[in-house]
């Protein structure tokens, strides 16, 4: 089933979104669509059928954690997991995306393995 | 880094995307530098490190990550309100700005960058401790040197500006293909010298334009534009399918008029949908301007700078598009007109405040849309051209005599300027004069199917309006008959057709006039200018204007209007012919160029 789940990636810098896929790909997550911020992720996200969001912080229009935000106040999705891209491991970052309710968070730049440990973790919980 | 299998690509997306990111940043540092305190800016500019940071960590590039970091965090600082933007500063920042591109240009060069400069990363250290790092004057060699920075040769005091050509025409490659050194100072390179040799042949080609798609050979379509295309192709794959049930109907003998008409309407669907296509397809190559124009911003500061003078780049009509290939061709000819604006229009601060000018001098960029061409004008404020002065110049060089010169009208003496070996400046600028100059621009124009006019006031300055075909790749024509050969001129020249009655021709000191509406035109015979003898078969004309002369073109017959592409003719040049294109029936038809068929004719 899990390799069935349909990824959200955020991001306004389109190489980055494709590193994402990428990796996501290679780990055996096939299934994923793409937005340039939180707004238009938003759009995407009550349009249906995600199951996980993997969003950058620093974006223009709506930021990371305004869409994090959102996702948590909305009673349709406030259940998808939503794993925060960052720069530089910030503590202030951190707990704030924490506070808001991310799954989890993970630092740029990161390798294939670190993206699968994290993004297992996450489903694993929310299975259990 | 090896777990990405397209790592090339991504390279080059980064590459193409980050490179983008950085002429934004660039020209928004422009913008900060008269309004320090702009939240906006701050915020964007602090984004853009930030996110080419973010990817070049992922390629790879330590070095890029290390001078984006620090540049970022002082950003960051600047956008909180912890710091004040200095003019310090900002000459650091610009210089990081340039280290930036010049990574890039390593890492298109498939190796890994080098570090910046250890005294730029100890400059923006300082800043960011809140040390002013020690402004250094435009011809002293500054810490580091930066690329892209009006920086002197240590030493000479003379200015590199074979480096700022390369950085901020992107043209980091040399005829050889090898990546050019941005440090030893360079001639600037004419267009050919810049083109890299090894260059997949352009599908399409507008005459004589040559040149290259692109540097990389890549190209941003927007997904709109790109499904419309992909939606037409699927039309018409499905009218074919239609095409063929009517072959397989007619060739079991099923000819009925329903299939003749059945057929007729696909056909005329056929052509729609594929008129339609190329359309589309010539949209999607379609660019806006903008993108190439942000970048002037910086030209004209880094100039106005090195030479004492004070002066703001406004740009108007950002969203204009035009082919992207005549927009990379337009770069060089812009880089040119930006940098003799400054220099030559433009007087120094202080000779402005005595003619009791604005002491900032502007020089606005503007394009727009008229019709099936784009109007680009560069205007500035500055101290125009006099007539007489440039009219003797040229008799001194002796590029005229003083005969031709007296017969000059402002115009014609204006354009005196387009003379190859000619340059106002007694003595040769460094920053305009470098032997390439307006004749250079002049070709680069005429290679674009484009023309190019001055005019100017003195004392309030000049203005270079250059006009361009919106395209090269598809020519819409008239084609005609003419001694049973078939003819095509572009139908932009095209008025109307007639039919022309020999009983009113009228001979006009011993040239051949008609009077179409109540005005005589010359009548010009294709066949005379051919060199071919008259065929004596009824006559029609073509009423055309070409440049500013209307006259009557006459031939055999016409066959009609047709899209053509048109295909240089590889190694010859006939006067008077673009280029090559194939009829309905595949017979290759002569594209006539009327402007050059005509000299010394009507």
């Amino acid at each position: 089933m899990t390799t069935e789940m349909k990824f959200l990636i955020v991001d306004d810098f389109s190489t980055m979104r494709r590193i994402v896929r990428n990796l996501l790909k290679e780990i055996g997550y096939t299934n994923a669509d793409e937005a340039e911020d939180g707004a238009a992720a938003l759009l995407k996200l009550k349009g249906g059928a995600f199951d996980f969001v993997v969003s950058d912080i620093n974006m223009p229009n709506m930021n990371g954690f305004e869409l994090l935000s959102q996702i948590k106040a909305d009673a349709a999705i406030k259940h998808l997991p939503v794993l925060m891209v960052t720069a530089e491991a910030k503590k202030e970052d951190i707990v704030m995306a924490a506070q808001a309710g991310a799954a989890g968070y993970i630092v740029k730049p990161f390798t294939k393995a670190t993206l699968e440990e994290k993004v297992n973790k996450i489903i694993e919980k929310m299975k259990g | 880094m090896n777990a990405f299998t397209d790592m090339q690509d991504l390279l080059q997306d980064f590459l193409t995307e980050g490179g983008e990111l950085l002429e934004d940043v660039d020209q928004k540092l422009v913008e900060l530098e008269k309004n320090v305190q702009d939240k906006g800016l701050l915020n964007t500019i602090f984004r853009g490190f930030h996110t080419i940071k973010g990817g070049a960590g992922f390629l790879d590039a330590p070095a890029m990550v290390e001078l984006c970091h620090r540049t970022e965090n002082l950003f960051d600082q600047l956008r909180s309100d912890k710091m004040t933007l200095t003019p310090e500063m900002l000459d650091v920042i610009l210089a990081a700005t340039g280290e930036v591109k010049r990574m890039m240009g390593e890492m298109s060069g498939r190796t890994a960058p080098q570090p910046a400069p250890a005294e730029m990363l100890e400059a923006l250290d300082a800043c960011l401790q809140g040390k002013t790092p020690p402004r250094k004057k435009p011809g002293s060699a500054v810490a580091s040197a930066p690329v892209g920075m009006p920086q002197a040769n240590p030493g000479n005091g003379e200015f590199d500006w074979g480096r700022l050509y390369h950085v901020l025409t992107g043209n980091t490659e040399d005829a050889e293909g090898k990546p050019v050194l941005l440090v030893a100072p360079t001639a600037v390179p004419s267009r050919e010298e810049a083109a890299p040799v090894a260059r997949a042949p352009r599908p399409v080609s507008g005459g004589a334009a040559g040149g290259n798609v692109t540097k990389d050979g890549t190209m941003r379509v927007d997904t709109a534009r790109f499904d419309q295309i992909l939606n037409l192709s699927g039309e018409i794959g499905m009218t074919k399918n239609r095409l063929n049930c009517l072959r397989t109907d007619l060739v079991r003998g099923v000819q009925g008029g329903d299939t003749l008409k059945t057929l007729e309407t696909v056909l005329g669907q056929l052509d729609t949908l594929v008129s339609d296509l190329q359309s589309a397809v010539m949209n999607a190559r379609m660019q806006p301007v903008g993108r190439v124009f942000q970048k002037y911003s910086r030209l004209a500061r880094d100039v106005a700078r090195t030479l004492g003078k004070d002066c703001e780049l406004i740009i108007e009509g950002a969203d204009t598009e035009v082919d992207k290939t005549i927009l990379e061709e337009l770069n060089d000819p812009l880089v040119h007109l930006v940098r003799n604006a400054v220099d030559h229009g433009l007087e120094t601060t202080a000779d402005r405040e005595a003619a009791g000018k604005p002491a900032r001098g502007t020089i606005r960029l503007a394009a727009r849309q008229a019709g099936d061409h784009i109007i680009i004008e560069i205007t500035d404020d500055g101290r125009g051209m006099r007539a007489d002065v440039l009219r003797q110049k040229a008799v001194e060089k002796g590029l005229i005599s003083i005969e031709e010169a007296n017969t000059l009208d402002e115009r014609g003496s204006l354009n005196l300027i387009f003379l190859p070996g000619f340059s106002t400046k007694s003595e040769i600028s460094e920053v305009s004069g470098r032997g390439v100059g307006m004749d250079v621009v002049l070709t680069n124009i005429r290679r674009l199917k484009g023309r190019i006019d001055l005019s100017s006031k003195v004392g309030e300055g000049s203005k270079v309006t250059i006009s361009l075909p919106l395209t090269l790749a598809i020519l819409p024509v008239l084609m005609m008959k003419q001694g049973g050969q078939t003819f095509a001129m572009p139908l932009t020249a095209v008025r109307e057709i007639i039919s022309i009655d020999r009983e009113t021709l009228q001979s006009v000191s011993g040239q051949p006039t008609l009077v179409v509406r109540g005005e005589a035109l010359p009548v010009v015979q294709l066949a005379d200018l051919l060199n071919r003898p008259h065929t004596g078969e009824s006559l029609v004309g073509v009423v055309a204007t070409t440049g500013d002369r209307a006259y009557v073109l006459a031939v055999d017959s016409f066959v009609g209007q047709d899209e053509v592409m048109i295909k240089p003719l590889e190694g010859i040049k006939p006067k008077g012919v673009t280029g090559a294109t194939l009829s309905g029936e595949g017979v290759v038809v002569l594209v006539l160029e009327m402007h050059e068929m005509l000299q010394g004719r009507v």
